[in-house]
């Protein structure tokens, strides 16, 4: 069978880790700088409060008067969710994430060393912590095991047979289909209001008046397609992180920093000279907040020009002063091969002689001693903020 | 994710110095060493608007060995640092 294990407001969840107290307010994730002004998942006070999810902030304020705006938490959010797969991981399930807070699996493999489908899915539960909340469904295809979670209470699993799947699927609201807003007014106006009384309608019909995206809402109310769940490739363990004695705003420091960062992960030997695929900036913020943007690359590339090209404009979209500034390789192709150039690039020479000097210091005086001088506001009237020493490993 | 955890350093952080000074506050004695010329003096007020402002009264001073050193006196702290300005 299929599962699916589900976190509601993963990212708000995510986000008050570090502030339980604010769990049991009024409390909305806040829209990102340079977003729509949507807030993100409530608190359940919040919701009692008359605020939901996707509600513009003004009106959310004005609601609730008192609703605290929790700063969203990127890069924290994907740890954690890392962290709930890894431990999915652990306890023998091949998970294939969907976005943060929703993971499917296959049950087949482990029913028999937990004893059937309800143990493995009580198992998955245990394993992610009932500090979570999570909730699982479980069923014949993906849109059902989702749905089934949906419905399934915190902590609760359940299990819907092949032959109750349509009839479980009926009385469903259709905002479980990822249809926008304006497809469900259109829907509501037409009467349509249950999975089942979409499913009801002729698919041609529907396709004609929906266009693809009605078309695939209907296709999953009536179940969705049988697609195997294909478990993900372990991620890859590289990241190399930088933090700030004083937080820093100037985009020519951050720009330095990311230099010595990307030079480090260059030279980690876990690469064994893979390029590039994707990658990840994230910085922690001043205040507590975090920020975090994936790049990935058209062409797998371990070439330090391609790659500061690729990553470096993102850093003049960090919204605060960075406190730690982190690089991450999430994904590296498989391949360690690359076309040689016809004419060695001009410098290559004495770049080599001056590696093979650092190596050698590096090799006699241990690894910490290599580091490179990098000047971080050379303008600055306070002689010991100009500069700094970041430590640098040599390839 | 494992991290490399770099924690970058500063450069040319004040050390402490042992200074001794005249009656208008310049320098006559740096780490035990007679002081034969002040070649420049230089005021630093800084971030005032921080919970750690800077107020220094820098020194670029020859010593009776030749050497140029640079001290300050840290208003805030009230002691002596010497660095490379």
């Amino acid at each position: 069978m299929i599962a699916c294990l589900l976190i509601p407001g993963f990212e708000l969840r995510a986000a008050l880790r570090s502030r339980p107290r604010l769990a049991v307010v009024p409390a909305a994730l806040a829209p990102e700088p340079g977003r729509e002004q949507l807030v993100g998942p409530v608190t359940a006070a919040a919701e009692a409060a008359g605020v939901t999810a996707g509600m513009r902030l003004g009106e959310a304020l004005a609601t609730c008067p008192q609703l605290v705006l929790v700063d969203p938490d990127p890069a924290g959010a994907e740890r954690e969710w890392e962290g709930v797969l890894r431990r999915l991981e652990d306890a023998g399930f091949g998970v294939e994430p969907v976005e943060p807070g929703v993971v499917v699996f296959e049950t087949t493999g482990v029913e028999r060393l937990y004893g059937g489908v309800e143990a493995a899915l009580r198992k998955a539960l245990a394993s992610v912590g009932p500090a979570w909340d999570p909730r699982a469904g479980a069923g014949g295809r993906r849109f059902v095991a989702l749905a089934a979670a949906t419905v399934a209470r915190p902590g609760q699993a359940v299990i819907v047979e092949g032959r109750e799947e349509q009839s479980f699927l009926e009385p469903l609201p259709l905002s479980l289909l990822p249809i926008d807003e304006g497809r469900y007014a259109e829907l509501e106006g037409l009467g349509v209001r249950t999975l089942g009384s979409l499913a009801s309608l002729p698919g041609g019909a529907v396709s004609e008046r929906l266009g693809p995206e009605g078309k695939r809402a209907w296709s999953l109310a009536r179940g969705g397609e049988r697609r195997r769940v294909r478990g993900r490739s372990p991620a890859a363990e590289l990241a190399e992180a930088l933090s700030f004695p004083e937080a820093v705003a100037n985009e020519l420091t951050l720009r330095r920093a990311f230099g010595a960062l990307l030079d480090r992960l260059l030279a980690r030997p876990e690469r064994e000279r893979r390029p590039f695929r994707k990658l990840a900036l994230a910085a922690r913020l001043v205040g507590g907040g975090s920020w975090r943007r994936t790049v990935t690359l058209r062409e797998a590339t371990a070439e330090r020009g391609r790659l500061r090209s690729a990553l470096g404009p993102k850093l003049t979209e960090i919204p605060a002063p960075v406190v730690e500034l982190r690089l991450e390789a999430v994904e590296l192709a498989e391949h360690a091969g690359q076309q040689l150039a016809l004419l060695a690039p001009e410098g290559e020479e004495t770049d080599a002689l001056l590696r093979e000097g650092l190596r050698q210091v590096r090799a006699s005086a241990g690894g910490g001693a290599v580091g490179a001088v990098v000047e971080v506001a050379p303008w600055s009237r306070i002689p010991e903020t100009r500069a700094m020493v970041v430590p640098r490993d040599v390839r | 994710m494992s991290s490399v955890g770099g924690v970058a350093a500063r450069l040319n952080a004040p050390r402490p110095a042992l200074v001794e000074t005249t009656g208008g506050g310049e320098p006559r004695l740096v780490n035990r060493e007679l002081v034969t010329v002040v070649r420049e003096e230089w005021r630093v007020v800084d971030r005032w608007w921080t919970e750690e402002p800077v107020d220094r009264r820098y020194f670029e001073v020859v010593l009776e060995s030749g050497r140029n050193v640079c001290v300050y006196r840290d208003g805030e702290r009230r002691c002596w640092f010497t660095q490379r300005a």
